[in-house]
């Protein structure tokens, strides 16, 4: 069995493989089966993944919300707008700038921020924005990612020296560090269609920075992969490079992508914050949860609700993945059939 | 027991890593500010009388070389730090605002056509770094000052002193109207026209002499040797900075010798700048920074007695570049100022704006008595005016990029002005860039700004001073300060006019100041949406009863002392 260890990485100690060598599998059930009802008796990890499931159709309503419900959009601010709470009436903003607090009514329901702007509103944007942030970041790490990991790994040589080079260069660098500096430069100019302000930056950024996360471990494991039997016997066929890596590689390579993502994810969103909150990534009047924790803490202590929510947003669904990421895991694990079996 | 070596091993490694990493943070931590320890050590004893004095400042002086520097950070530190031939009175409020000898040995003597000054250097005088004084450095530091360029080198040297703005431009060697003889000590400035505030431009840090030969360009983290009482050491660029007293000073009248040392440190979080202070582990909290309205409750319950509000001669303002679309249509700068609602604004900035539509503020002399042209600003904005101005102008749906500052509440005060810009009719977006490099980001006129946040504070009581903002001459391809391009010949000329007048006549002229802001406020070439009141707040630590707010500097850090 053929276990390769992601030394180095901040992620999962262990990379699975495919469930070949798997004897206890009864007859007639798949690899993909097995894990799926693996997967079905983890209740946490289930209950987590509803949970982010929630959160993202929360989410996605955020203009129905805002335009049906809260009546204000998400860069709207209101600072000398006088809003009826209960009988009485209170401006959004006080004389001094202290934000009005949870209404729990549909316009200010969680309250209004330094700006006199609808803190639920921007709380659904922002999520929604963290949220595509983080997807696209994912899609970039992992395509990317996968892509010089299998040609470094099963190239080897002159390819593998000149992406283990670039991985090198960008794992020296602190993914913080390197994504503000990133972030910034990019932010100021633009970069080619992209504008400065788009969302695109970060998103790009943070796919940039995680590439080596990914692609490191996936090397490792095809450069045993590639002295397999099967891919021997592919060579032996005639196929082509592309073909064995396409074919014969790259589905091997399915159960470590698939867990991957999630902690992709869920890294993706939490420096996506990291970033917008050192003003580094979504650039205003966009909102993210990273930038309304900025944004809420010169309004500490009076209005405490403007960093409290954001934060528990992030922690709820940073925490849903990587335990939903965690179940899958040990989902596709092999090694998870003597708890099973147990 | 094997299978437990490995997460066994995976412990002790991570807690080797851990010890490794705190121990090398430690150790570059007190390399590299062991001031900043002392300072802290100081600090958190509470009522200890000895150490520095730790000042809290949001932003980063835009430069603390004299030759360049011109925000109000650089300016509190490098007043104390470069004397001109003339300087101010250490005097609580505008009695601050009075000239005095500083390195001459005398106010300069004025020929009779008010276009020859005369001044003698003060004998025995000596940098921060021992070397001797001379006369001839004057003329250095007005060649260094107008060819690095400091953002008033433009109006104040090259519109005023005969043969600068050809230095300035590369076209003479030196300044054909600055004479020195380094054996008298006297030196002569010839102007180009009379000018009543010229004892205030000799006055400005930008004029206090460096030595000669100190490098042609801006030095941020390593200013030159000055004249005065203290000196700036140990600059870390955005971090912390030292003023620390100068060992070569020697006594002038009028100009005290300071107390303590002054220990500075930039943090963008103003929020925990004030608290910093009302715990007292931080001594004095930037007068130029706003206390968020949150923290605004519980400063005046548990510090009433070190806090109050001050009010200064600035104005804060929209600048609107009249050079290009939307703004060079007069009809899309007046709905800009007929439908900003200033109430708003006065709101995001934790109420300590006061309304109102003219540039001089209301404390300056020549600040207009009649009524704003565009309505009351004291009654909020006429926003369905604003959006038919706009479809006047034909300006509906011109991008327009609004540039801001990241602290609190200029971002604030600038997200709103786009919402703003966006409801009349326009296509903004806001572009937020860090403090430190604002200025000098839309300063350059390649950049071209179209709008955004600026404000002004007195560098001395006459409004000249505020119309270097608005003259033609003063733009300049980098440091420019009049970020609208404005250039009116009707502005120019009154205002070279009325700047002929001695500060001491200045009375007699107010009408005149008035009429020509009146008209400045007519044709909207600027948006002022207030005139901002300053916090003066100061930890328990501070002996107020020697402390002195400035009325241009703030804080007169040479009079602060520990009680």
């Amino acid at each position: 069995m053929a276990t390769t260890s992601a030394s180095g990485t901040e992620f999962s100690g262990e990379i699975p493989v495919s469930s070949e060598g798997v004897g206890e599998i009864p007859p007639g059930i798949g690899p993909w089966q097995l894990a799926w009802r693996r997967l079905r008796r983890n209740k946490t990890a289930l209950f987590f993944g509803g949970l982010f499931l929630l959160i993202v159709v929360l989410c996605m309503l955020a203009p129905v919300y805002s335009h049906q419900i809260a009546h204000a959009g998400p860069a709207d601010g209101f600072p000398d707008k006088q809003i009826h709470v209960g009988g009485t009436t209170e401006y959004v903003l006080g004389v001094t700038g202290i934000p009005i607090g949870p209404t729990w009514h549909s316009r200010f329901f969680l309250g209004a921020d330094g700006s006199g702007r609808d803190v639920a509103v921007r709380l659904l944007y922002g999520g929604r924005n963290s949220l595509e942030i983080g997807a696209i970041a994912t899609i970039i790490t992992m395509i990317l990612g996968v892509l010089l990991g299998v040609v470094a790994g099963y190239l080897r040589g002159f390819s593998d020296g000149v992406i283990r080079f670039g991985l090198d260069v960008l794992w020296a660098f602190p993914a913080v560090l390197l994504g503000v500096s990133l972030g910034v430069s990019i932010a100021v100019g633009g970069l080619g269609p992209i504008k400065g302000n788009s969302l695109y930056v970060p998103a790009l950024v943070i796919g940039i920075v995680y590439i080596p996360y990914v692609a490191r471990p996936v090397r490792g494991q095809v450069l045993g992969l590639r002295e397999r039997e099967f891919v021997d016997a592919a060579r032996q066929q005639g196929l082509s490079h592309s073909r064995i890596m396409l074919f014969e590689i790259l589905p091997n390579l399915a159960s470590t992508i698939v867990v991957f993502m999630p902690l992709i994810l869920a890294n993706a969103i939490l420096l996506e914050a990291g970033l917008s909150y050192l003003g580094a990534g979504v650039q205003p009047p966009n909102a993210s949860w990273g930038t309304m924790i900025s944004d809420g803490i010169n309004s500490i202590p009076a209005a405490f609700h403007n960093v409290l929510v954001p934060g528990i947003m992030l922690v709820l669904t940073v925490m849903s993945i990587n335990v939903f990421g965690d179940g899958l895991r040990d989902a596709l694990d092999p090694r998870a059939k003597v708890r099973i079996a147990h | 027991m094997k299978r437990y070596v490995r997460p066994l091993a995976a412990w002790l490694l991570t807690a080797v890593a851990a010890l490794a990493i705190a121990a090398c943070g430690g150790s570059s931590s007190s390399s590299s500010s062991s001031s900043a320890a002392t300072s802290s050590a100081a600090a958190s004893s509470g009522g200890s009388s000895s150490g520095p004095i730790n000042v809290v400042v949001g932003t980063a002086p835009d430069s603390l070389d004299p030759g360049f520097g011109y925000t109000t950070q650089a300016a509190e530190a490098d007043w104390l730090s470069y004397t001109g031939l003339t300087t101010y009175a250490h005097a609580n409020g505008q009695a601050g605002g009075q000239v005095i000898p500083g390195l001459a040995t005398a106010l300069p003597t004025v020929s009779a056509d008010g276009k020859t000054y005369t001044a003698t250097l003060r004998p025995g005088l000596h940098y921060s770094n021992g070397a001797a004084v001379k006369a001839s450095d004057f003329a250095y530091t007005i060649e260094r000052s107008s060819k690095i360029p400091w953002g008033g080198a433009g109006q104040f040297y090259g519109g005023t002193i005969v043969g600068a703005a050809d230095y300035a431009a590369g076209k003479a060697k030196s300044i054909s109207g600055i004479k020195a003889d380094d054996a008298t000590g006297k030196i002569t400035i010839h102007l180009i026209a009379p000018y009543g505030a010229f004892d205030n431009v000799l006055a400005f840090p930008s004029s206090g002499l460096v030595p000669s030969g100190t490098p042609m360009k801006n030095m941020p983290n390593s200013p030159p040797p000055g004249v005065g009482p203290y000196k700036i050491t140990n600059v870390v660029a955005n971090q912390s900075f030292q003023v620390v007293k100068n060992s070569h000073w020697t006594p002038i009248p009028g100009i005290p010798s300071g107390f303590s040392d002054i220990s500075v440190k930039i943090s963008s979080n103003v929020s925990s700048n004030a608290l910093a202070v009302l715990q007292n582990s931080a001594d004095v909290f930037d007068w130029a920074d706003t206390i968020p309205g949150s923290l605004l409750p519980q400063i005046q319950s548990q510090a009433s007695s070190r806090y109050s509000k001050k009010v200064m001669n600035s104005t804060y303002y929209v600048f609107m570049n009249t050079k290009t679309k939307p703004f060079s249509s007069q009809l899309a700068r007046e709905a800009v100022v007929t439908g900003l609602d200033q109430r708003a604004m006065s709101r995001l900035g934790s109420g300590t704006l006061i309304p109102g539509c003219f540039f001089l503020p209301p404390q300056m002399i020549g600040h207009p008595t009649g009524q704003c042209p565009y309505g009351n600003p004291a009654n909020g904005g006429d926003l369905a005016k604003a959006k038919q101005l706009v479809k006047q102008s034909g300006m509906a749906g011109t991008p327009v990029t609004v540039w801001s500052e990241t602290r609190t509440p200029r971002q604030q005060w600038m997200t709103y002005y786009t919402q703003f810009l966006n409801q009349i009719g326009f296509k903004a977006s806001q572009k937020v860039i860090a403090d430190a490099t604002y200025f000098p980001t839309i300063g350059s006129l390649k950049l071209n700004p179209q709008t955004g946040f600026a404000d002004w504070n007195q560098d001395f009581p006459n409004p000249i001073d505020f119309y270097l903002l608005v003259q033609g001459s003063a733009i300049q391809q980098t440091n420019n300060q009049n970020f609208g391009q404005v250039n009116d010949p009707h502005v120019n000329s009154t205002s070279a006019k009325l700047g002929a007048t001695p500060g001491s006549k200045l009375a007699s002229i107010a009408g005149q100041w008035q009429a020509l802001d009146s008209y400045l406020a007519q044709k909207a070439y600027i948006g002022v949406f207030g005139y901002q009141t300053f916090p003066a707040f100061t930890s328990t630590r501070i002996d107020l009863s020697s402390a002195i707010f400035h009325g241009l500097y703030g804080w007169d850090w040479s009079s602060l002392k520990l009680k």
